[in-house]
Parts: C-alpha cells; structure tokens; sequence
C-alpha cells in the first residue's frame, strides 16, 4: 500500500483565519516534513472565487512545493480540467513534471460549481465532453514524458472511462466504503475491458479520513474536525448521486445528513484500529491512501503529530498490503451514464 | 537604477538564487512553452526570499481572470514579490487593453463584471449565478505592480498609463516614475559601465539584463554586483571601491587556505 496526504487547499476561513502568505508558507513547511517521514505524496485541491481564498491555481502551487523538495511526488486533486485551455495545462504540466524529476501527478477532475464554470465562460453541460477533449491534449503532449495522470470522479461511469485510458483514479474520502469498492471494481473493468492499456493495472487512490488517537478527548475534537471541514461543501453545493448500493450525497439541500455520512468514513483510534481500517480499504480495492487529515480547525502541532503517528505506528504494518488481485470482475460491464 | 537579471531557460531556479545573492532587484520568468511562465515562477519562489518575480504573461493565452488567479497565487507563495509584465503577445492593442483591465480588476480583491467585446465575467451562462464574482485569492501585495511589453505594448502604456518595459534607452522616459527597460550585456567590463550608465542617464529606473552568449552567469553577475549596480547607484560612483582588493573572506571557525 502506498501513502500520501491530503488535501491543501491554501484557504483562510472564517472559522480559522490566517494570511494567505502563511497558508502558502505553511504548505512549504508541512511538505517538507511529510518528506521528512517517508510518505509518497502531497495532494493539493482547485476551487474558485471563493471567499476563503481556496486554492485556484494548482500547477504554480504544486511548483512551489516541488521546488522545495527534492523527493517528494505533489498531486492535483484536483485541477478542474475543463475550466482551462487543456494544451495549455498540458505544456505547463509536462514542463513542471520534467524539470521536477517527474515528481508531477496531475489529478483532473470536471467541477461541479455553476458559478466557477460561469466565471470562466465555460457552460457546464460542456464539462464531460471538455474533460476528455482535454485528457486527449494532455496524452499527446505527455506522450514519452515522466507526467503521471489520473483522474477524479464519484461515478463507475467516469471511472471506468480513466481506467480505459489506463489512467489512475482518485477517490473522494466522502465516499463510504461500499462505493469506493463499486469505482474500484469499475476502474479495472474499464481497464481490462480496453484490452488492458499501458499494460499494467491503473492505481486507485482514495482519500480515506483517518486519525490515531486512544485519547477520547483528542477523538471528539477529530470528529468535529472532520464535521467542520465537511461544512465546506455545504458551503461549495456538493453533491454526490446515488450509485449501486449507495445512497446520494447531497451536501447541498440535505447538508446535515451528508456531512454525517462523509464523518462516518473516518477511521479513528489506536494504531491497531486504523491498521484493520485500512486494511478494509486495500480489500477493497485502494492501492494508494492518501490521509485527508488537513481539517478545518485542527492545531498545526495534532496535525504534524498525527503524521508522525501514521508514518511510524501504522505505515510500516501495511507496506507489503497489496488490494485482492481483479476482485469481483466479472460483474456486469459498467453503464455509460454519459455523467462523468 | 536597480538592475535585474532576465533569467536563462534551464535551471532557472539556481539562477534566481545566484541572482539573490549577488543583491540583484529582480529576476525575469519568461517560459519557453506556454503556461510554463508561471511553474517557473513557482520554482523559483522558494528558493529565493527577497528578489522580486518579474512574471511574463501573455496576454491572449488564457482567460484573464485565469492568470489573475495565477499571479494571485505566486504572489502570496512569494511572500508578496510578483510583478507582473504583461506581454501583449499575439493580441493588437485594442484587444491587449482589454485583457489588461480584466486582469487587473480581477487583481483587485473587488466584485468584478466586466462586458467587452472579448470577455464576459461572469458569462450568465447559468442560473442563479451573482452578476458579479470576486477572484480569489487576493494578492499579497497592496497593488501588483504591471509592466508592459510586447508588439503593442507602448501602445497600451500609452492608453493605460502602465510602465513600457523601454527596447533601448532612447525610448525611456525621465518623466515617468517607473521606467523600466531591457538590454543585453556584452560580458566587458568597460563596454557594459558605459552602457548602463547610458540606461541611467536616459531615466530608466529598472534594467533588465540578458547574459551574453557563452559566459558563465557567476561572472556576469559578478559583473554586475561589483561593477555596474554600485556605478548607477549613485552619481559619480568612486570607483576605487570596486576596484580594490575585496575583503578577506576568513569567516570564524573556517580556513580559507
């Protein structure tokens, strides 16, 4: 099982305020640190013209973290693909990944919020159609470069489409388990019903809410948190649709209910406890964890000691984890739902 | 006059920093491919602490508000150092300035609409969406400072009252605040005072210097640290100063033999 961390979003809340200077410096700090213990990765996420000041530029942002660093891997996740010129992201992306030493991974995903693809002039009816226009951009211009691509979606439709690219997915760390292993098992039909491209299987990552505390004290902060940092998507109008077994996720109109299903997710308690929990999520398809412990509200000195926790208590125990090879593939091929 | 460094494609990150150290205002992010402008200023960002990040960017290449939010961004990573030097690239002026006010009013930390013959923001495309966003992050910077070049650049200056980035000196103007140009240096010592003096002389108040061909960048800038900034720092710099021995390097605690 591979590790990484997750997600900066650079924001300035009105619950916790702080000068965007210092977001960005902290970025800095905290990547070196999470290079420091040994995880693979730092995984960065896009919104616009929100009052926060969230994070509208990944590739410059990504590039500070990558100039700071020397092995670390900085993701996207992710960089809204369709409110961009693609073979304009393409360039940057391939230029960044090369002079980084490969150390790229560009996330893509379609954005939900009509107001930013208003902002850009993009209609969002057009998003599916601008998003794989623009992964066809960034293939060619990646073609014989070191840039790592994946995508982002909550659909088995969406997913399986990334796994026909070959390419790897990223899961959100709202989806409750039993959808992150329909997207799972999607991602690998895709791939294989493509006739399996690149030949290798494509990774799935998956944001997972994680914690190691035995103390209950530390345990109620982490839940509010976790309840706090799912407050933002009331906020943004998220909303996930109903898929397989799963019910819908609609952080815009039932926002008490969705918040509570994402804080559901978590994975809190003793480093045994997480090992076992995260152990559900490889058997469920998930090669790569990438820790969403960068919640609203948390103490900086929590946060880089629960990074130290991972890397030295939970981490090691997984290291030779690897998710059940192909499961449950010969399920039904995966509806092209035209969403995502 | 300040002079600056236009950084050379390739490790223009380890340029920046050399350029730092040898007190240099400023270093110029140009890119070799689109979009690259700007993950090269992110690049160079942390290892550098106090020059500024003269950002090149093309007008016409993205939305504007797009290479707002970039600027925007760069700025508050840089702890507050971008200028930016909008480059009219492709576009004619009409079409530049345009672009130019979109970019700086996205710039402002204000509700923006704007209505243009280019641009709608935001494009009431959808339903219940404000008549007017605001672009966000807002820099760090109280203003960021926009300079001008490219084909039709003296002309938008002209329409904007923005800083041209000056081709040679005759082109300066002494009567303008700012009054910033770029040049290439020859690498020879007493070619290279003459010229930036002529700089100085004509009212530039920043150069922007490209290193000659085939010289090493740690003796240009050498050049330029010793030489030619203390000479337009000050009318009838005493060039004793910079001709003399320089100061025993010995630090406490290390051998220099």
């Amino acid at each position: 099982m591979r590790f990484g961390v997750g997600l900066w979003c650079l924001q300035g809340t009105a619950t916790s305020p702080r000068h965007h200077i210092q977001a960005y410096r902290e970025l800095r700090e905290d990547a070196l640190l999470v290079e420091e213990l040994g995880y693979e990765s730092v995984w960065l996420s896009e919104h616009h013209f929100f009052y926060d000041g969230y994070c509208p530029a990944l590739l410059p942002t990504a590039a500070t973290v990558l100039g700071a660093t020397t092995r670390l891997r900085v993701g996207t996740g992710m960089l809204l693909l369709p409110l961009q010129r693609a073979d304009r992201v393409a360039t940057a992306a391939v230029e960044l990944a090369e002079r980084s030493g490969g150390r790229l991974d560009l996330g893509t995903g379609l954005g939900y919020r009509d107001t930013e693809f208003d902002g850009k002039g993009v209609p969002r009816s057009e998003r599916v159609a601008r998003h794989r226009a623009g992964l066809d951009a960034v293939a060619t211009t990646a073609a014989r470069s070191p840039l790592e691509v994946w995508v982002g979606s909550a659909t088995p439709a969406g997913i399986a489409r990334a796994g026909a690219r070959g390419l790897g997915v990223l899961l959100s760390g709202a989806n409750p388990l039993s959808l992150v292993e329909e997207l799972a098992v999607a991602s690998r039909q895709g791939w294989v019903q493509a006739g399996r491209p690149g030949g290798r299987r494509p990774a799935v990552a998956a944001l997972r809410n994680v914690w190691v505390t035995d103390d209950p004290a530390e345990r109620r902060s982490v839940l509010d948190w976790f309840r706090a940092s799912y407050v933002l998507y009331a906020g943004l109008g998220w909303s996930v649709a109903a898929t397989g077994d799963t019910p819908a996720m609609d952080f815009r109109r039932q926002a008490d209910e969705a918040i509570q299903s994402a804080v559901d997710t978590a994975i809190i308690g003793s480093p045994d406890t997480v090992i076992q929990g995260l152990r559900d999520v490889a058997a469920a398809g998930v090669d790569y964890v990438i820790f969403r412990v960068l919640l609203e509200g948390v103490d900086r000195r929590a946060l880089h000691d629960v990074l130290r926790r991972l890397a030295a208590d939970v981490m090691p125990a997984l290291r030779d984890v690897v998710p059940p090879d192909e499961p449950a593939i010969e399920r039904a091929p995966v509806p092209d739902r035209g969403t995502a | 006059m300040r002079i600056g460094l236009v950084l050379p494609s390739g490790d223009e990150a380890a340029a920046a920093h050399r350029a730092e150290r040898h007190g240099l205002f400023g270093v110029l992010v140009e890119g070799t491919s689109p979009g690259a402008e700007a993950v090269v200023a992110g690049l160079v960002a942390p290892v550098t602490a106090s020059v500024r990040i003269l950002l090149r960017v093309p007008l016409g290449s993205e939305h504007p508000v797009t290479l707002a939010e970039e600027v925007s961004v760069l700025d508050n990573a840089s702890g507050g150092r971008v200028v930016v030097v909008a480059d009219t690239a492709d576009l004619d002026a009409e079409a530049a300035v345009e672009d130019l006010e979109l970019l700086r009013r996205a710039l402002s930390a204000r509700p923006v609409r704007h209505v243009g013959a280019r641009w709608r923001f935001p494009a009431a495309l959808h339903p219940d969406v404000p008549e007017r966003l605001t672009v966000t992050p807002e820099p760090a910077q109280v203003a960021v400072p926009v300079w001008l070049t490219g084909e039709a650049g003296a002309s938008v200056a002209a329409r904007t009252g923005l800083p041209h980035v000056a081709q040679d000196p005759a082109s300066c103007s002494s009567a303008d605040f700012v009054q910033p140009g770029v040049t290439t240096l020859s690498g020879h010592l007493d070619a290279d005072r003459d010229f930036v003096l002529r700089w100085a002389a004509a009212g530039a108040t920043h150069l922007l210097v490209r290193l000659p061909a085939g010289q090493r960048i740690e003796d240009v800038l050498g050049l330029v640290s010793r030489y030619l900034q203390p000479e337009v720092s000050m009318p009838s710099f005493p060039r004793i100063i910079a001709e003399s021995k320089p100061p025993d390097p010995w630090r406490h605690g290390i051998a220099t033999t």
